[in-house]
């Protein structure tokens, strides 16, 4: 009997055991083709800036990160596959609401229902054969394969309450009462000048009013960088990365203080010599289009030389009239806070993020607009409205907002 | 019914043949399995890593001592920030994972190495963030393989490797 028993039960020990194996092998491809595809849909959310080209942008960021997010034990390369096994990383889908995209999961080829000025969010789909060992014995798997699909769904959230690496260039509200774009007009030009007595000239091709901005305060004495130093690189990347929240981000209804020295003296409009601290910020923003090394008064920044070499300028410095056609590597888009009334003596309480569009200087020997040299230190920027995420932040505590950028959050 | 001398004898010598086989085969199966699920979770603690630190601020990725990154793989084997729970896999240690950081360049469109200089993600130096990180083992994770009646056979190295953008989430 024991015989018997051993006969019967040593092949379904051994078909449960087979089993068993072969299914935490499936499992861990399953899990392989996750980790991808949430790695793909985040890099192509990041890219989703509201321009035509963006959809572009966002599928080769996606695919840069197949060469390493390989699947099975990580020895195939998702998309390209073997003589047995084949896989699939179709492009990105994309899609204007979170719902429509959870909708193309588990699609073969979902098709996209926005482009890139619309595309908020990011479907990814992506399949492979798995090798199967022991159920290849079973008329079933004689394949010797199946195949395993995983999806993820990355998009743009809800709008951040702090923003990291933001431009720190405070500008108030026209209308503050107005929560989507406070009284700005998207597409319009506007001449940014620094805080002075008075008003700032318009540039030419812009808006009124001119609009002032003061430098919101965050140095660092804690870093190895002098404050020219600080002030160029804020200008040219935004607001400094560090461990230390208050010194890297910005918080809506929190109040700001003025950068210190950008402010002494205080200058009249149109007075002709610009404030030091606020055109060495200034030189950092024209890295954004051109090398800085190139404005003589740039040389107020300790080693600008070398330091200059770490911002390049952006991939595109024509002039847009139209946001949409944009095709640079966002260096020029700024997002700036927006707060209730520009203050050099007290705090400024911040309502928002907003972002622009920084125009070039066409001719640096007569144009003053980018020129860390102008009396104002003016330039000027497109109102965009909200288009681009920012790179880092965080949604909560919640602060009442219903409008800004967020940030790429990874949905399923 | 009791089966004749020379039939039981037959048994107990296909059973001595079988079971050895048989063992063979559960030891093998079972050795497949603990490789499947040590490589497991081996991915998922450098996944961990890899998403621990992309949604962090100011970390240094060319300060091989930055304690963003000492945390991040702290959390990756621990599950812990602060190191009070036993890791994961036994016999991982800090030192066998490797944090990269890497660059897109926009005008060759393609993603290489971020370098530790100013031009590149050394922040100390004035450097800035990188576009991805990459998580890795380079030297592997040693698994032996140990099948009773066998000889010795190699450790088997197991190397997962991820990469993420940096940002977001």
């Amino acid at each position: 009997m024991s015989v018997q028993f051993l006969v019967i039960m040593v092949p379904v020990v051994l078909g449960m055991m087979g089993f068993a194996v072969d299914l935490g092998r499936l499992y861990l491809i399953r899990g392989e083709l996750n980790q991808a595809a949430s790695a793909m849909a985040m890099a192509a959310a990041s890219q989703l800036n509201g321009t035509i080209g963006a959809t572009d942008l966002a599928t080769t960021a996606a695919n840069s990160t197949l060469d390493t997010n390989q699947y099975n034990f990580g020895s195939v390369t998702i998309g390209q596959g073997t003589a047995l096994l084949e896989s699939t990383a179709p492009s990105p889908a994309f899609f204007d609401t979170v719902a429509n995209a959870l909708a193309a999961v588990g699609q073969t080829t979902p098709a996209s229902t926005a482009d890139g000025t619309t595309a908020r969010h990011v479907t990814m789909n992506l399949s492979a054969d798995a090798p199967l060992l022991f159920w290849s014995l079973l008329t079933l798997g004689q394949s010797r394969k199946t195949s395993i699909a995983a999806a993820a769904v990355a998009g743009v959230s809800a709008p951040v309450c702090t923003a990291c690496g933001i431009d720190p260039y405070a500008i108030a509200a026209v209308d503050s009462t107005e929560p989507i774009n406070f009284g700005f007009t998207p597409g319009n030009l506007y001449t940014l000048g620094f805080n002075c007595n008075g008003n700032p000239a318009l540039l030419p091709g812009t808006t009124a009013p001119a609009l002032k901005y003061l430098i919101i305060d965050r140095y660092n004495t804690g870093i190895p960088f002098d404050e020219t130093q600080q002030l160029f690189r804020t200008g040219s990347q935004g607001l400094l990365p560090s461990t230390t929240p208050g010194l890297a981000c910005s918080t809506i209804g929190n109040m700001e203080a003025v950068w210190a020295t950008t402010i002494t003296p205080t200058l009249n409009c149109a007075a002709g010599t610009p404030n030091p601290s606020v055109q060495n910020a200034m030189c950092g923003l024209s890295a954004r289009m051109t090398d800085p090394t190139q404005f003589n008064n740039c040389n107020l920044v300790t080693d600008i030389a070398t330091l200059a070499t770490a911002y390049t300028a952006d991939t595109d410095v024509q002039t847009e009239t139209d946001y949409t056609v944009y095709t640079g590597n966002n260096r020029r888009v700024l997002t700036l806070p927006i707060v209730d009334a520009l203050s050099t003596a007290g705090t400024m309480t911040v309502l928002g993020f907003r972002q622009f569009l920084l125009q070039p200087t066409t001719n640096f020997a007569t144009a003053s607009s980018n020129n860390p040299s102008d009396g104002d230190s003016r330039f000027v920027a497109m109102y965009l409205g909200v288009v681009a995420p920012v790179k880092q932040g965080s949604i909560g505590p919640a602060c009442g907002v219903t409008s800004g950028p967020g940030k790429v959050v990874l949905h399923q | 019914m009791r089966k004749p001398f020379s039939q039981r004898g037959n048994i107990i010598l296909e059973a001595s043949l079988l079971i050895p086989l048989i063992v063979l085969l559960l030891v093998g199966m079972s050795q497949i399995a603990k490789i499947t699920y040590t490589y497991f979770t081996l991915r998922k603690t450098v996944y961990s890593v890899a998403t621990y630190l992309s949604s962090r601020q100011g970390v240094n990725f060319c300060d091989a001592g930055d304690p963003t990154v000492t945390e991040a793989i702290t959390f990756g084997l621990t599950g812990t920030t602060d190191n009070s729970q036993p890791v994961f896999v036994t016999g991982l240690t800090p030192d066998m994972i490797q944090v990269s950081a890497l660059r897109f360049d926009p005008v060759a469109q393609t993603v290489g190495q971020c370098s530790c200089s100013i031009t590149g993600c050394d922040l100390a130096a004035g450097g800035t963030a990188p576009d991805y990180i990459t998580v890795s083992i380079p030297n592997g994770y040693q698994i032996p393989v140990r099948i009773p009646m066998l000889p010795t056979m190699d450790p088997i190295l197991l190397k997962p490797t991820v990469k993420v953008p940096y940002g977001g989430t």
